[in-house]
């Protein structure tokens, strides 16, 4: 069969697109079936030159741009190839073309109006209506895959943690899981536990700061201020139990050198159950604001069919009944029996997506309290199976799915790639916003809480 | 709404922040030349109950014209050397300009070389210098305290 051949019967299987990525001489593609275990697909590079998959799936258009602007794979059939990584400052060249009476356009950062991270959008409205959204990220691209090439598979975990502070963990534990099954390493049930408490840790306070982050999009300074504090406290309890207030170098590869005594895990957990009660009661208060709530539904929706189609993860794809979190399919880690959680209303719009944030912390919340139950001690992994020049790992971070490959040769890393939540979901958003008002843009946004940084890498 | 307003009053009662000794005024501008997300995430906990960097006069503005200091995190890319300078260059003068975290410092940089400028000394003159990865709500408000009792004050008077 030919790669897209290959690919067609694959994705006809039920199998879903997972990543795809350029080396010198091959891109491979990346795919996961509904048991989370994942396939790799490989075509060679042939005059530089591979044909396209962007037209069996769509959720590979980045994927394909960025490979042909750093790796000079022209994808064919692929048209027109905009470019994404590069900075090409003629407008023709990136943007779609909008045509017709009182179409203008509305360009919006690199720099934004508030404390937020750097990006442009180029918005096609007519008045106030949005008809289309091109978004220009990679103003912050600092090269952190390439940098990591040559480094030991030890040293290369950092690359992987500083793509981004908001999911340092997922991307570490992603870079370690890939790392290990390259070396043949499986992690023990103890190793599994402590990285959860991690995961977890990093979902509790970047799902207190989504939900503080949608209440300041509304304009609801009280929610916004009492969700902050949550973060806050949730940040310290990180710093308590780990030193660092996002939890960075908390994470190793083939082992855990994380000791925290019986006390302060005990504490820990005290403080975890007192900032879910709080948020809780924050929670309900945030349901019954009528000014807040009727800012929130129908707005910025994303259809189930778009969802799977353009390949949404994490809490904007269930949020759009795509029943789909990494947690549910992960051996490697400690989440037996995790069944994805749903909003009342899984309607795919603001509401839907921020609801989706406060259900899915109550599942943190009691996941903390259970594995909390007893101190945490330095763990290594066990051996025994072969090793291989390239390793997979995929885990759920607060924003989705993250797939990190690594390539190597005696330790040595030759490639490595790292394809984030916030990734797959940033040319969701662009499609969600469309038919939607210029001023509703903010809080849409602030719904799917993408980082840059992990995008831009 | 009267059950969160009234929540974050008590809360604010425990936490008992002191109340500052003098008047001050400052208004920030933040730029994102390269960063991880991470001096973002705690220049944002800076307003949090805990710290309430507010209290100080000091706040963050939506455009560099408003600006007395332009605070800038991660290690300047490429691609943000010309933002931030327009973002510079759009301050009124007097204006400051703070390297905010260790990638602004130049600090145990992680990228390739073919894609960053250098630390934001290599684009702007830095007044005052973060450290910390990422330094913390309560190290971002010190610092900003230093800027304006230490120096800013007495540098303002420039015609």
């Amino acid at each position: 069969m030919t790669y897209r051949e290959r690919i067609a019967a694959a994705l006809d299987d039920g199998l879903r697109f997972a990543g795809l990525y350029a080396t010198g001489s091959v891109v491979r593609v990346a795919l996961v079936g509904p048991d989370g275990v994942l396939r790799l697909e490989s075509v060679e590079v042939e005059n530089g030159r591979v044909p396209t998959i962007v037209d069996l799936t769509p959720a590979t258009a980045w994927d394909e741009r960025e490979a042909a602007d750093l790796y000079g794979v022209r994808f064919d059939g692929h048209e027109p190839l905009r470019p994404l990584v590069e900075h090409d400052l003629d407008l023709r060249n990136w943007t779609v073309p909008v045509h017709g009476d009182d179409a203008y356009q509305v360009a919006v950062g690199p720099i934004h109006a508030g404390v937020i991270e750097s990006g442009h959008f180029r918005f096609h409205v007519v008045g106030d209506k949005i008809l289309h959204l091109d978004a220009r990220l990679f103003y912050k691209h600092r090269g952190l895959e390439r940098a990591a090439e040559g480094r030991s598979l030890e040293e290369g975990r950092a690359y992987a943690q500083r793509a981004c502070a908001a999911c340092a963990v997922t991307n570490s534990v992603a870079y370690a899981h890939a790392c290990e099954d390259a070396l043949g390493l499986t992690p023990t049930a103890e190793l599994a536990r402590v990285r959860t408490v991690l995961l977890e840790l990093e979902r509790a306070w970047s799902h207190l700061n989504d939900i503080a982050a949608v209440c300041a999009g509304a304009g609801l300074a009280a929610g916004n201020t009492f969700f902050a504090a949550l973060t806050e406290r949730a940040r310290r309890v990180n710093e308590q139990l780990t030193g660092h207030r996002f939890l960075f170098d908390s994470v190793q590869v083939g082992g855990n050198a994380l000791v925290v005594d019986a006390a302060r895990v005990a504490a820990a957990r005290e403080e975890i159950a007192s900032i879910a009660a709080d948020s809780k009661s924050g929670w309900r208060e945030l349901l019954f604001n009528s000014s807040l709530q009727d800012r929130l539904p129908d707005i910025g929706v994303l259809t189930a069919d778009d969802a799977l189609r353009l390949g949404a993860v994490g809490p904007a794809a269930r949020a759009s009944g795509v029943a789909d979190d990494v947690r549910s399919t992960s051996p490697l880690l400690a989440y037996d029996g995790l069944v994805a959680v749903a909003p009342r209303r899984v309607a795919g719009d603001v509401q839907a997506r921020l609801e989706q944030r406060a259900v899915e912390l109550l599942q943190t919340f009691e996941l903390l309290d259970t594995l909390l139950d007893r101190p945490i001690v330095a763990v290594d992994a066990v051996g025994g199976s072969e090793g291989s020049p390239l390793g997979l790992g995929r885990v759920e971070s607060p924003r989705g799915a993250t797939l990190c490959v690594v390539e190597h040769a005696a330790g040595r890393i030759n490639r490595l790639h790292l394809r984030t939540g916030s990734y797959a979901n940033w040319p969701v958003l662009a499609h969600a916003a469309v038919g939607d008002l210029l001023p509703d843009f903010p809080l849409i946004n602030k719904s799917f809480e993408l980082c840059y940084a992990c995008a831009d890498r | 709404m009267l059950t969160l307003l009234r929540n974050l009053r008590r809360l604010r009662t425990t936490v008992a922040l002191p109340a500052p000794a003098r008047g001050r005024s400052l208004a920030l501008r933040h730029v994102d030349a390269g960063s991880c997300n991470g001096c973002e995430h705690e220049l944002t906990l800076a307003a949090s109950p805990y710290e309430d960097v507010q209290r100080f006069g000091f706040g963050i503005v939506a455009s560099p014209r408003h600006a007395d200091v332009l605070l800038v995190t991660g290690t300047v890319t490429t691609r943000m050397r010309e933002p931030l300078l327009a973002a510079y260059h759009a301050m009124p003068e007097p204006r400051r300009v703070v390297a905010l975290g260790d990638c602004a410092l130049a600090r145990g940089v992680l990228a390739a070389n073919a894609e960053i400028v250098g630390p934001v000394e290599a684009v702007l003159p830095v007044d005052l210098r973060v450290p910390g990865c990422p330094p913390s709500p309560s190290t971002i408000t010190q610092a900003l305290l230093d800027l304006y009792d230490g120096d800013y004050a007495v540098k303002t008077v420039t015609w």
